[in-house]
């Protein structure tokens, strides 16, 4: 079994970048598929990804393997969860809660959340070659911290504790409990509404059990992660962010003993230049571009120097004309980087 | 800059709220200091305000250098980064008269867990925070409390930046009580044009395009808030350049791989540029790609030469 992650900032070409370490895998025989977060529209298009949970095979000529792609959709991985794990009777009452349509988009993390459900699911169905393209945060790892972290929410003894109390205390007339609990809740629910407490509460109370079953398959999920021998996680960034996301990404996987692979640069402005000087617009131009590559280039060189001994590998992909926008884009990028990825993948 | 201040407008009741946005990773962050800076090299008050940690912000750090080169924007030019659950805290602390109280609220898992798995809840008092400070003065502060002429927010990136905005409209259709109510009302200041000036920040990438267009459709339809111009950074001289410039690149692009991409690339923005006018029909800002600077501080300073704001307000 193979994982890599891809991990990276907003705006780095993250779902690239992994789209073509799959494609890369698939050249060399493997049957790979990318998961991906947040495609660009003719990227989307081009992979054949739709909304819901289907895996999507993409045509790839001359490739000895298969590339496969999947898109990360949150909200059907959750309800598709609420299907799996929730009481049948519960179900319904889950899946048109008022705080149900709020909470997959707005729980920070359940992106990530839903990536490490779903590696589990494509594991099970067989992809034993998975690239991952995480969500574009700095904060795309603090899922694996705890892989009880969904459980938690609602699982966690605290909020299970306020709910049976709280329900206990309605149901008594609140005059049997502690007046320490009784102030308590009734100054909480100053602040924060009386319906808004009791729906909270609610809903967590029917939601537990699948962040419960969740937690169970994280945790799986995260020993996979763990394993150097299984995945490596690739740092993507972009001339401008080298240096910070370089950073703060190692210290970041070091703290969790995850294995680094490599640190890929995109977007750079590494193009071979012309010997002799153009002229007009264009002399304006090749300043332009000569001036933009002098300080994509420091950025690396720097970049390099502090961090260069703790990855095994930084690689520079140069920036394509066009975002993109299809197999063709993808096999470009794919060629830059072959060298490394075929070696790693025998 | 001295000059300028003695004819400005005489100041308004509250400050103007100047929201950058977009996608990640476009400069947010970095025009947002930038437009701070240009304020307040011109004698205003200027807060800029983010929702992510310090950390992120970077550039900031460097603005301990403001006062040796550029005195007369150092004591305009504030930054503050707002935690959500610091203000959550404030809440308690106002609450409960007694801090043994509101302490032992505020460490109560029981509490903390709730906040944190609260939809919407941190962004709600968020936006609580920036209307405060938006109308502090007409709150009748003591005359010691700081008080600006713009407040910029340094947005979120878009998906986030409207889950916050919408936080306010969510928590007056779903909740009864305090809660409601005062959803409604910051839902109306945030929908008031004359509260808000929006600044989309875009690439001409075609991801950060699409999503620029979308978010100033949400932002018109559900706010009634239009954006007061569109801010395209890191333009190709070729956008600006007039036709027969464009027309005489033609052999240059054989010269070298650079050559061809930089005129690909520049040929492709200018289309951009056009269609963009075309879904979004608000001015455009082109912000080229500074490609020389000593210290983030410059780069700052260079940035607000070329981005004029004040012809928007």
């Amino acid at each position: 079994m193979k994982i890599i992650v891809c991990v990276g900032t907003g705006g780095v070409g993250k779902t690239s970048v992994a789209a073509s370490i799959a494609l890369t895998q698939a050249r060399a025989g493997a049957k790979c598929l990318v998961l991906t977060t947040d495609p660009s529209h003719r990227l989307r298009t081009a992979l054949g990804l739709k909304d819901g949970l289907l895996e999507q095979r993409v045509p790839v000529q001359d490739a000895k393997g298969e590339l496969w792609a999947a898109l990360l959709d949150v909200n059907a991985t959750l309800d598709e969860a609420v299907r799996l794990y929730a009481k049948p009777g519960n179900q319904a009452r889950i899946l048109q809660h008022p705080i149900y349509r709020q909470i997959a988009n707005s729980l920070s993390g359940m992106q990530e959340l839903m990536a490490v459900e779903r590696i589990d699911q494509l594991i099970l169905r067989g992809f034993n070659n998975i690239v991952v393209d995480t969500a574009p945060s700095r904060h795309a790892l603090d899922v694996f911290d705890k892989p009880e972290l969904f459980a938690d929410f609602s699982d966690s003894r605290k909020v299970r504790l306020v709910s049976r109390t709280y329900q206990f205390a309605e149901a008594v007339g609140l005059t049997t409990v502690g007046r320490g609990a009784l102030e308590f809740y009734s100054r909480v629910e100053s602040i924060l509404g009386t319906n808004f407490v009791r729906q909270m509460l609610d809903f967590y109370s029917l939601f537990y059990p699948i962040a419960e079953g969740y937690s169970a398959r994280a945790r799986r999920t995260a020993a996979l992660l763990r394993d150097p021998k299984i995945t490596e996680f690739c740092v993507v960034t972009v001339p401008a962010k080298a240096l910070r996301d370089a950073q703060f990404f190692i210290e970041a996987l070091n703290k969790r003993k995850f294995a680094i692979g490599m640190i890929c640069v995109n977007r750079t402005w590494h193009h071979a230049q012309p010997e002799m000087a153009p002229e007009g617009l264009a002399t304006e131009l090749l300043d332009w571009y000569r001036s933009g590559s002098a300080s994509h280039l420091s950025a690396i060189a720097k970049m390099r120097e502090m961090f260069g001994r703790q990855v095994k590998e930084i690689r520079i992909l140069n920036e394509l004309e066009r975002d993109v926008d299809g197999v063709e884009s993808l096999r470009r990028l794919a060629d830059q980087l072959e060298p490394a990825l075929a070696a790693a993948a025998q | 800059m001295q000059g300028k201040y003695a004819v400005m407008n005489p100041m308004p009741d509250s400050a103007r709220l100047v929201i950058f946005c977009g996608k990640g990773g476009v400069g947010k962050t970095t025009l947002s200091l930038a437009a701070g800076l240009k304020y307040a090299m011109n004698g205003r008050r200027v807060l800029v305000i983010s929702s992510h940690p310090i950390a992120e912000l970077a550039l900031a750090v460097s603005l301990e250098g403001l006062s040796a080169r550029f005195p007369a924007a150092a004591p305009n030019l504030f930054v503050l980064y707002i935690d959500p659950r610091d203000l959550i805290a404030d809440v308690v602390n106002k609450h409960f008269p007694m801090p043994v109280m509101a302490q032992r609220i505020l460490n109560s898992s029981i509490f903390t867990n709730l906040v944190e798995i609260a939809p919407g809840l941190k962004e709600f008092f968020f936006l609580g925070r920036l209307q405060e400070l938006c109308e502090r003065r007409k709150n009748g502060s003591g005359p010691a409390a700081p008080d600006y002429d713009y407040l910029i927010w340094d947005a979120p990136a878009s998906g986030h930046f409207l889950t916050t905005l919408r936080s306010a409209k969510n928590f007056e259709v779903f909740l009864t009580g305090p809660l409601a109510a005062a959803g409604a009302q910051l839902h109306r200041f945030f929908s008031n044009p004359q509260n808000i000036q929006l600044f989309p920040v875009t690439p001409l990438e075609e991801m950060a395009i699409a999503e620029t267009l979308e978010m100033a459709q949400s932002m018109a339809e559900d706010f009634e808030i239009k954006c007061s111009a569109l801010l395209v950074s890191c333009a190709s001289p070729m956008c600006a350049a007039a036709e027969a410039g464009i027309a005489g690149l033609g052999p240059a692009a054989e010269s070298s791989p650079a050559m061809r991409f930089a005129i690909e690339r520049g040929l492709i923005e200018r289309e951009r540029c056009v269609e963009l006018r075309a879904a979004l029909p608000v001015p455009q800002v082109l912000i080229p790609r500074i490609t020389q600077w000593s210290n983030d501080l410059d780069l700052l300073a260079r940035i607000g030469e070329r981005m004029d704001l004040s012809q928007f307000s």
